[in-house]
């Protein structure tokens, strides 16, 4: 089965600085990949030790897809190509022109019997790529898959919603996109951090595809909240006249 | 507040049913609904489409039939519930109107014909203020968005045929996972790694309890610990909380976490370390040992 599992480059959200204005500064935060996409990549190493096949990732996003430790991460866990797209144009791409281009490299890329993708970006977290690509190529589609069956060429997953579970069989090529309880992603030993340096990665701009992208939506604003003023009445100590004060402080407010 | 023509509303549980087709008619001129699950629930909408009961296909097996009622009906908007499916069928119809879901929506409002929600990001740390491009707008809505309102029961009802479908439901397990209305709630208990194990969370489960309040948490304890299901973290994904009380017990106060959080009229820290910038963003704090403080407060409000 040749699988193409999909990651996106984020900021380390710790590290985002909130400036005067309530603007974000992310010019000092590092990047990394984003945490709910190692759950994707993972899960096509085990239907690849399981199954055989191919495992290679793709990513999408402006200079920052090309920045070697990143692609030594993602590399290291096993996958044995790396593809992105790169273009200026990605660094303000939604959901749905990350998908274009996404779609646009999948199918340049041969023969993909099933992409994967995590439960949502490690920033914004709209869960909405996968859903759209899926659409997209016209393939079949599914999200929040917390198991994947893939022994008998067809796949059998299922799909953990808040109403229960759903057991699915779904025709191939397909997008599946998996929770973030579906494994624990594997830590990568020193060895397989050398080897990843030596991997294939292969980078194309969006013209390379032959390709434009185009947003659906338009953000007007990102700030960050103003903080309420807070009365700030502190007392130090568990002793039961502080307690019992806290417990007035609950009283007032007629809850019980 | 410009209004919009249409709106048409998918939905599978109740609660978001008397919801977004209240929000709907506050929006629009017309409400139509999409529904699954019992057929009794269609309220507030002019026509309804009912797609069974689910018990022997998926909800995402309707996705073209329920593109063929779009493409029939023209909404300006459509409003799906910020849900597993409510997402997915959300991404499906966007796709096809060349337009990107505006999801976790907090706020929504119409502004010169195009609709503008309003939505956290990177973990909370912001908000982002968006709109939409495409011919028609869709959003996912978060619970409690809208204020629930039985207006008028929906009585033309016809059935929505499945048509064709590349995913097949072999089986349903499991029951529902009990879902927590944190938006909605008027008290909520914040639990965070200070806790220290998974049985001490108890402590907090049954102080909530006490004041009729939920338990949230930070997402160290969602996340990591998991200690508490990762829906019930403060900061994300529309987790934002607007109760009259917030009680952060053994939360350090970092900025993505009070930024979920800083709605509520009143907050009350609880943790040991003096230093924690929690105590400059509260109402009232103590310091101390919550395994301790809880279970005493908790005796205290039982009497």
């Amino acid at each position: 089965m040749n699988i193409v599992a999909c990651y996106k480059c984020v900021p380390e959200e710790e590290e985002i600085e909130i400036k005067g204005n309530q603007t974000l500064d992310l010019s000092k935060a590092q990047w990394k990949v984003g945490q709910y996409d190692l759950n994707a990549v993972e899960a096509g190493m085990q239907i690849y030790e399981e199954v055989g096949g191919t495992v290679s990732v793709l990513t999408a996003g402006d200079a920052v897809v090309d920045n070697s430790k990143l692609r030594k991460s993602i590399l290291s866990r096993g996958p044995e190509q790396m593809y992105a797209v790169k273009d200026e144009a990605l660094n303000v791409a939604d959901s749905y022109a990350t998908a274009q281009a996404l779609k646009s490299a999948i199918n340049k890329i041969d023969n993909v019997d099933l992409v994967l993708c995590g439960e949502g970006s490690g920033d914004i977290y709209s869960q909405q790529v996968g859903s759209v690509l899926g659409s997209m190529l016209g393939w079949a589609c599914v999200n929040s898959v917390g198991k994947i069956n893939a022994a008998n060429g067809n796949l059998i997953v299922e799909r953990s919603i808040e109403s229960g579970m759903e057991v699915l069989e779904i025709s191939l090529p397909a997008v599946v996109c998996v929770t973030s309880d579906i494994n624990i992603p594997r830590i990568p030993a020193m060895k397989d951090i050398l080897g990843a340096g030596k991997k294939n990665a292969t980078v194309w701009s969006l013209s390379e595809l032959n390709t434009e992208i185009k947003n659906g939506s338009d953000t007007i604003s990102i700030l960050a909240p103003e903080q309420t003023e807070r009365l700030q009445t502190i007392y130090e100590g568990d002793s039961d006249e502080n307690i019992d004060e806290i417990y007035k402080q609950l009283r007032k407010l007629n809850l019980f | 507040m410009s209004q919009l023509k249409k709106v048409l509303v998918v939905a599978e549980n109740e609660s978001a049913i008397l919801e977004l087709t209240a929000g709907a008619a506050f929006l629009g001129e017309h409400t139509e609904l999409i529904y699954a699950g019992n057929q009794d629930m269609a309220w507030n909408a002019e026509i309804a489409y009912y797609a069974g009961d689910l018990q022997d296909a998926s909800f995402l097996s309707y996705t073209s039939a329920i593109l063929s009622v779009v493409n029939e009906t023209q909404p300006s908007l459509i409003m799906t519930e910020a849900t597993k499916n409510g997402r997915h069928l959300a991404a499906a119809i966007a796709t096809a109107f060349n337009s990107s879901v505006l999801t976790d929506a907090l706020e929504i409002s119409v502004e010169e014909n195009a609709v503008v929600s309003t939505r956290m990001v990177y973990g909370g740390a912001a908000a982002k203020k968006e709109k939409s491009l495409g011919g028609i707008a869709v959003t996912c809505v978060g619970a409690g968005v809208f204020e629930a309102k039985q207006i008028k029961k929906t009585k033309n009802i016809s059935p929505l045929n499945m048509g064709e479908s590349k995913i097949r439901l072999l089986e349903r397990r499991g029951k529902a996972v009990k879902t927590v209305n944190l938006s909605a709630a008027k008290c909520v208990v914040g639990v965070g790694r200070g806790f220290g194990s998974a049985e001490n969370v108890d402590i907090a489960k049954r102080f909530a309890e006490a004041l009729g309040g939920e338990v949230g948490c930070s997402r160290p304890v969602g996340e990591e610990e998991k200690w508490l299901p990762k829906e019930t973290y403060l900061g994300i994904s529309g987790v934002m909380i607007k109760p009259d009380v917030y009680i952060a017990c053994g939360i350090s106060g970092q900025v993505q976490h009070m930024t979920g959080v800083n709605q509520a009229k009143t907050i009350i820290a609880i943790n040991k370390d003096k230093g924690a910038p929690i105590f400059e963003k509260c109402d009232y704090g103590i310091v101390g040992d919550l395994k301790k403080i809880l279970p005493a407060l908790t005796d205290k409000i039982k009497g």
